[in-house]
């Protein structure tokens, strides 16, 4: 295949902006895929990923296009995910490419994410095709946002395209600009191979299934490959293209885009940002950037039967397989027995794996507070890293504790800055830049990674009338006031709801907390006190008073077998309650430890 | 009609997974009554009257509006079903112990009727001698001629539906009598010979405060009442009010004292608290209805009536006119049926037999207990605040055990 007819292209959009319907369009009018329904399965293909809306594995096809003039072009469409957890695999997809779609809406204009995707774009020197969709929209305003884009990215907005992906208008025009404006591939085949792996997923007969963008040389079966970052060596089995299944090919060769398989079994011996080169030839230097996927967010997880353990252990094994990016590790606690320690990138993951253990494994699980990992100096001077608020040494043996910070990006309607303002000092915000760009603002804060992993996102939709947008990266550790919040049950602390929490919201912190506990959990024979402590102070209480009647009045010949099939319900019902000393604990209440 | 069956739960579509306690299941389950013989020669025998004059507020039972014409053909139904049931082969080896007209409003029958009806129970069925047979009355659809007429064809206990003694509240709840009503009711009850009389009282009612329950439960109690049976208020979600809800509902605590109260004059005067809400006299405690509680068997007809029988428990048809369509097409109007799988049938023996004060033996509790770590801590607890108590050979609830008596329950099922 000639370079000069082929495109690797990606397309990136804040969350809503149309991009899967643009995608959907340009499958359809290349003849990809015709029926909307296939579409579907290709892109997004996890349930998961349907039910939310969202990307969370990027999605490769192959499409072939007949340009206006008269060459047939092959455009590799690279889908990236579409979350804030997921920007290290944003990041790798892109830098397989050369060009990228920027979606705008054009009603609602640039938001946070518009923003990050660029500058991830732009850092990977792609080529940038500003597309502003949604035009058959009564609020569509295509020149403010022509604008918009000239001043707020730097690109010339006056060739931005002017598109509906919904109905169809200006999309042809889209597939010429990809063949015009985005480069074509460099790269000689006859060098060393040198291939970036993009994604990669486990299929239970294949191995795992690489994908792969091939800068230089070439792949074929038989070809005895090396993975850089970790040495091992592996003779591939298939080479193919997505177009959109997995079709086999003879070689993939420079500039293409497509997978491999080498008998490789877990997906952490081929990561994303992983390369791929030949044993036998290799290529001077890898890609930069290769980095492992670090978890910012840790919970326990637990099986509410405690004979589930060994399932449990199995389904992350088996999941691990598929997502190297979380970790687990065993972890016990005196509330709940024997559990993992779990990390994620970020809540939406975290509940990712959650649904998925418990959808494809069938466990009941308890998810303890999700803690972020601090840096704990003792006065013995060792530097601990603490993620399960109950490994924290007593305050007389920390000399000093640091807190992750990010560097996070707001966009919002001017209109919503004073709520803005008031939710950031709330959540310990440091503000560090303030920009006008029309109507809206880009406010630059530094936050606790803490303060906003849990409901951040969720409040500031809701105090912005859902018109604020967020992004944020890690970006470096700080001294901190820190304090461990204890959750104590008729006297007897609760290990797996203690909370790291500011000295100076400590008070508050624990004062919701004991009053959400009390609406969950249920009365119980005895009076359960729910207190809040730190150290030997407790510095917030609840009661939860004992059962004063539980009793059914009437039960005659009739009403014995609804008794018995209503009671069965409730005992289904109290499964879901984990036993922590004598009192009855259900699963929520471990999860609204961070709702409140 | 297909009746809809199931079988201890899921079991029966998983013929190969036969649990090792009841390796029966494999074999064909069969939901006609001729298949299912009893375990026992003694059954009760109970006969549901879906009339009522007005449906109360609080009540989610099956009852029916009284038309032109409609006690007629359910009647010629329910004939046709007493002999249906006398016709099946096992019978003539059974002996009914009780026989219960429950409702609806039986006392809406004319004596001849219901004399009909138990003729016809007597025709094809063995009747002890001794049988208890009660029928449930309104106060406003009773006089001492219609009592002695009951009387006169067998009926030798009455359970009369006072459930209030308070003027502003009676209406409230949808009754048709008044308090004076009620006491003449009783009055006509004994005129009319009866000597095993029962009142039905309900508290924790809208507008009821605790003294004006005091004061009704000691002018029923004056009344000498041979049983009580006392309910607290419980919104079904089939009743009027669980459906739209009701003001000036008492609080719990309000509802606990009015629980305590009647037991402590209930005790005063020598009634037994035999179960959750049931006091008798010595020796005059409903026998139709410790089968239920004792999880034993009976026989029932009538719309949406429910029996037991082997390991079969089943319900009829709950609408009327179907209910005598069937009849008349000469088919058992069972509309469902489960079979009792061994662990439900011993968590029901344990479930109902704990709400009566001759609890459980104590064997049959260890029999659930097993292995069982959690839930025998659990019942240790339970013991340890006096809830449950032991009694010789037997495992019962205390008076403040049967207050919260489900939340056990939910856990030995």
């Amino acid at each position: 295949m000639v370079l000069s007819r082929i495109r690797n292209f990606s397309i990136v959009a804040h969350i809503d902006h149309g991009k899967s319907t643009l995608a959907d369009r340009l499958l359809s009018l290349t003849g990809t895929m015709d029926a909307k329904k296939a579409v579907d399965q290709v892109l997004d293909s996890m349930d998961l990923e349907r039910e939310r809306g969202i990307t969370i594995k990027a999605h490769t096809v192959r499409l072939l296009y007949r340009a206006r003039d008269g060459q047939e072009y092959t455009l590799n469409l690279i889908d990236t995910p579409g979350h804030v957890d997921f920007s290290y695999e944003v990041s790798r997809a892109l830098a397989a490419c050369e060009g990228a779609l920027l979606i705008v809406d054009a009603a609602q204009g640039i938001e946070a994410q518009t923003l990050a995707n660029f500058y991830l774009a732009s850092d990977a020197n792609l080529a940038i095709i500003p597309v502003v969709n949604k035009i058959d929209l009564p609020a569509a305003d295509v020149e403010g946002t022509r604008n918009q884009i000239t001043e707020t990215l730097d690109l010339d907005g006056t060739e931005a395209l002017a598109i509906s992906a919904k109905h169809g208008t200006g999309v042809p025009e889209v597939l010429e600009a990809i063949v015009a404006r985005v480069p074509p591939p460099q790269g000689d085949p006859d060098a060393p191979l040198k291939a970036l792996v993009f994604d990669s997923y486990y299929d239970s007969y294949q191995g795992v299934v690489v994908y792969v963008r091939l800068t230089d040389g070439r792949v074929r079966p038989g070809t005895r490959v090396l993975l850089m970052s970790n040495g091992r060596s592996y003779d591939v089995q298939q080479v193919g293209v997505f177009s959109p299944d997995m079709r086999p090919v003879e070689e993939l060769s420079a500039g293409q885009v497509g997978y491999l398989t080498a008998s490789i079994k877990r997906v952490a011996d081929a990561k994303v940002g992983e390369t791929i080169t030949e044993t036998a030839r290799p290529t001077a230097a890898p890609f930069p950037g290769y980095r492992d996927a670090k978890p910012m967010v840790f919970a326990g997880l637990y099986s509410i039967e405690d004979t589930d353990y060994e399932a449990l252990r199995d389904a992350l094994e088996k999941l691990r397989l598929n997502d190297p990016a979380f970790t687990y590790e065993p972890e016990t606690s005196l509330a709940l027995g024997y559990g993992f320690r779990c990390g994620f990138l970020g809540m939406l993951h975290m509940e990712i794996v959650q649904e998925r253990l418990e959808r494809e494994f069938d466990l009941s699980l308890i998810v303890t507070a999700p803690s972020v990992q601090y840096k704990v100096l003792t006065t013995a001077g060792e530097v601990l890293d603490i993620d399960n608020p109950s490994k924290l040494p007593p305050p007389d043996r920390i000399e000093q504790m640091d807190e992750p910070y990010v560097k996070s990006s707001v966009f919002v309607p001017t209109e919503f800055m004073t709520a803005i303002y008031k939710l950031a000092q709330e959540k310990r915000g440091e503000h560090r830049s303030l920009e006008y760009h029309g109507k809206r603002v880009h406010i630059r804060f530094d936050f606790p990674l803490a303060e906003i992993v849990v409901d951040f996102y969720d409040r500031l939709k809701s105090i912005s009338k859902g018109y604020a947008s967020f992004d944020y990266e890690l970006s470096d550790f700080r001294p901190s006031d820190l304090v461990k919040l204890d959750i104590l049950l008729n006297g007897d602390p609760v290990d797996a709801l203690s909370v790291i929490v500011h000295r100076d919201k400590a008070y508050e912190k624990g004062k919701a907390l004991v009053e959400k506990l009390r609406g969950v959990i249920p009365r119980q024979l005895f009076e359960v006190a729910i207190q809040a402590a730190i150290g030997s102070r407790v510095i917030a209480r609840e009661t939860v008073k004992a059962m004063g009647k539980n009793v059914t009045a009437k039960c005659y010949g009739g009403d014995i077998t609804r008794k018995r099939k209503l009671l069965e319900r409730q005992k289904e019902g109290k499964k879901r309650m984990k036993q922590v000393g004598k009192v009855e604990v259900p699963q929520e209440a471990f999860l609204s430890v961070l709702k409140s | 009609m297909s009746p809809a069956h199931t079988e201890g739960g899921l079991r029966q579509t998983r013929p190969g997974s036969a649990s090792a306690d009841n390796p029966s299941e494999l074999a064909p389950l069969s939901s006609t009554l001729a298949d299912n013989p009893p375990e026992s020669t003694e059954l009760g025998f109970y006969v549901h009257v879906p009339f009522c004059a007005k449906r109360c507020g609080y009540c989610s039972f099956n009852t029916a509006p009284l038309e032109d014409g409609t006690m007629a053909r359910y009647l010629e139904a329910l004939h046709r079903e007493i002999d249906l049931l006398g016709g099946i082969a096992w019978s003539s080896r059974v002996r009914l112990s009780t026989i219960f007209f429950g409702g609806g409003t039986p006392s809406l029958l004319a004596a001849e009727e219901l004399g009909a009806v138990l003729a016809r129970i007597r025709a094809r069925f063995d009747v002890a001698a001794d049988a208890e047979v009660t029928v449930e009355c309104n106060p406003e659809s009773v006089t001492r001629d219609k009592l002695a007429g009951y009387r006169a064809a067998g009926v030798n206990r009455l359970s009369l539906g006072v459930q209030s003694l308070d003027d502003s509240i009676l209406p409230r709840l949808g009754r048709l009598h008044d308090a004076r009503g009620a006491r003449v009711a009783f009055e006509a009850a004994r005129a009319a010979g009866c000597d095993n009389l029962s009142v039905d009282l309900m508290y924790g009612l809208p507008g009821l405060d605790p003294d004006g329950w005091t004061r009704a439960v000691e002018a029923v109690l004056d009344w000498e009442p041979d049983h009580l049976s006392a309910y607290g208020l419980t919104l079904d979600a089939g009743s009027l009010w669980g459906a739209a809800g009701v003001e000036g509902l008492p609080t719990e605590d309000t509802q606990i004292d009015q629980y305590w109260r009647l037991a402590r004059a209930a005790a005063a005067r020598g009634l037994e608290h035999y179960e959750i809400s049931n006091y008798a006299r010595p020796g005059r405690r409903s026998r139709h209805n410790q089968i239920y509680w004792r999880a034993a068997e009976y026989l029932a007809a009538g719309p949406g009536a429910c029996g037991f029988v082997g390991r079969l428990r089943y319900a009829n048809v709950k609408a009327t006119p179907r209910y005598c369509e069937t009849l008349a097409g000469g088919e058992l109007p069972i509309a469902s049926s489960e079979h009792l799988s061994k662990g439900q049938r011993l968590a029901e023996r344990l479930i109902l037999g704990l709400r009566t004060a001759d609890g459980i033996p104590a064997a049959l509790l260890e029999t659930r207990l097993g292995g069982d770590a959690r839930l025998r801590d659990l019942v240790e607890r339970w013991r340890a605040r006096a809830l449950l108590v032991d009694v010789d050979d037997r495992v019962r609830l205390s008076e403040a055990g049967f207050l919260l008596s489900d939340a056990l329950f939910v856990e030995l099922l």
